[in-house]
């Protein structure tokens, strides 16, 4: 019986893990571009997977005298991802909403504070996907 | 047998699919839908490094060098980790955290421009990366590649940080989520521990304020090893970690939000909001002691 439950699971988390590398990795790819020579990406690999108006939130600490380049991809091309920050105090940073969709954004930090970023697909582009987070940052 | 704790979800998924197969009521396109449905509850839960529904970012170690390198402290190579550590370790949790370490070890060299202690580094990650299946961030290759680019910093610590990215992104996508924040939890302590590490550092106000400003980072790492990590041999790091959350969680802080300002041209937004942190000698030297303590724990 333990071996008739554990084939499928195994091949369902096999198939669930496929899906995810298959869906995410070429945006990844595609991502990686945004953070340019000029930017040291942070080591961490941030992303969701959205279906419909489902938001993706992604906590940050930004340090004080650093520039951050944050880029959101979704899909097969540029402007499918929404981005907003937030401070705390869940005022508005900045959101990408007011710049068509701009895949990439920097973000110049005079003090260091805690942000949320929050992604969403743009409905009128996508229905659902993988969203996907890189962030570098320069001295 | 134990299953992880990110398995259950798949594992309803085929508990369900498993009965279903034994004689379940036959409504085969009831079944097809509940079965995609399930899976993508499923992919939810179990592909995602998240907490809650957050992700979490954990404070890069490359700043944390620029910081201590800013702060004018001497570069001491003896306060980074032993590179044959790795080949005695047995734990999978230690040498992740290890492997974490290492990387902020190599950041601190790298910045102090140690290039033959950084491609040691390097060479010691490789085969610690080996030995957690991670051979295909930490090959040859990028070997190659940071031994022609020594003299280079700014390409080194690329170098590493898009190696670490591509380690992150592969442990991420084969459910290893537990593997990627122990990683992360390595790298962070280590950082404090080199910011800590001098006690000329504890004059220097920025570079302490940096320390205080880690609050939100030490309760992030917690919830993120709380919910991913069910190693027994991990479970003294998490009460290692707890009380330095508790010696966090005295530091005061302020903050005042200031209308940001936007260079449309330059895609480039300025955020001038104002903050501080109060973090007293005592409460410095309780954090440290007890960042030395977790690091001792890793590399014991």
């Amino acid at each position: 019986m333990r071996r008739f439950l554990l084939t499928p699971l195994f091949l369902i988390a096999a198939t669930v893990t496929s899906n995810a590398q298959g869906l995410c990795a070429p945006i990844a790819d595609r991502c990686e571009r945004h953070i340019t020579a000029q930017y040291i990406p942070d080591g961490q690999f941030y992303r969701a997977l959205l279906q419909g108006d489902e938001v993706a939130e992604f906590d940050m600490t930004l340090f004080g005298g650093s520039t951050y380049r944050v880029a959101a991809c979704s899909g097969d091309s540029d402007g499918l991802l929404l981005f907003s920050v937030f401070d705390k105090d869940r005022n508005l940073l900045f959101t990408n909403k007011e710049h068509s969709s701009a895949p990439y954004w920097d973000l110049a930090i005079t003090n260091t504070l805690d942000v949320t970023v929050e992604a969403s697909l743009d409905p009128s582009k996508a229905g659902s996907g993988c969203a996907v987070m890189l962030v570098g940052f320069k001295k | 047998m134990a299953l992880p704790s990110s398995i259950h979800p798949a594992f309803t998924i085929g508990l369900v699919l498993a009965l279903a197969a034994c004689g379940g009521p036959e409504t085969p396109t009831d079944t097809a839908t509940d079965a995609t449905l399930a899976t993508d509850t499923a992919t939810s839960e179990t592909q995602l490094l998240q907490v809650g529904g957050k992700v979490f970012s954990i404070p890069s170690p490359v700043q944390s060098a620029y910081a201590i390198r800013k702060a004018g402290l001497k570069y001491q190579q003896n306060v980074t980790a032993p590179l044959d550590k790795g080949e005695t370790m047995t734990s999978k949790s230690s040498q992740a955290m290890l492997l974490g370490m290492l990387g902020a070890d190599m950041a601190y060299v790298t910045v102090h421009k140690d290039g033959q202690r950084a491609l040691a580094t390097l060479q010691a990650i490789e085969k610690l990366g080996g030995k957690l299946e991670l051979s295909n961030a930490f090959d040859r290759a990028l070997l190659e590649r940071f031994k022609s680019n020594l003299s280079s910093e700014d390409s080194l610590l690329r170098f590493s940080g898009t190696a670490f990215r591509a380690a992150d992104q592969y442990l991420k996508d084969n459910d290893r989520n537990d593997v990627s924040s122990l990683v992360l939890i390595g790298g962070w302590v280590e950082s404090l521990h080199l910011t800590l590490a001098d006690p000329a550092g504890f004059k220097d106000q920025a570079l302490m304020d940096r320390v205080g400003e880690q609050r939100k980072a030490v309760n992030d790492l917690l919830e993120l090893m709380s919910a991913v990590v069910t190693d027994e041999s991990a479970a003294p790091v998490l009460k290692g970690l707890k009380e330095l959350q508790a010696s966090f969680s005295g530091i005061t802080s302020t903050y005042a939000f200031e209308k940001p300002v936007t260079d449309v041209a330059q895609r480039t937004t300025f955020i001038n909001s104002k903050s501080s942190v109060t973090i007293s000698a005592d409460q410095l030297a309780d954090i440290a002691a007890k960042v030395s303590a977790i690091r001792s724990m890793i590399l014991a």
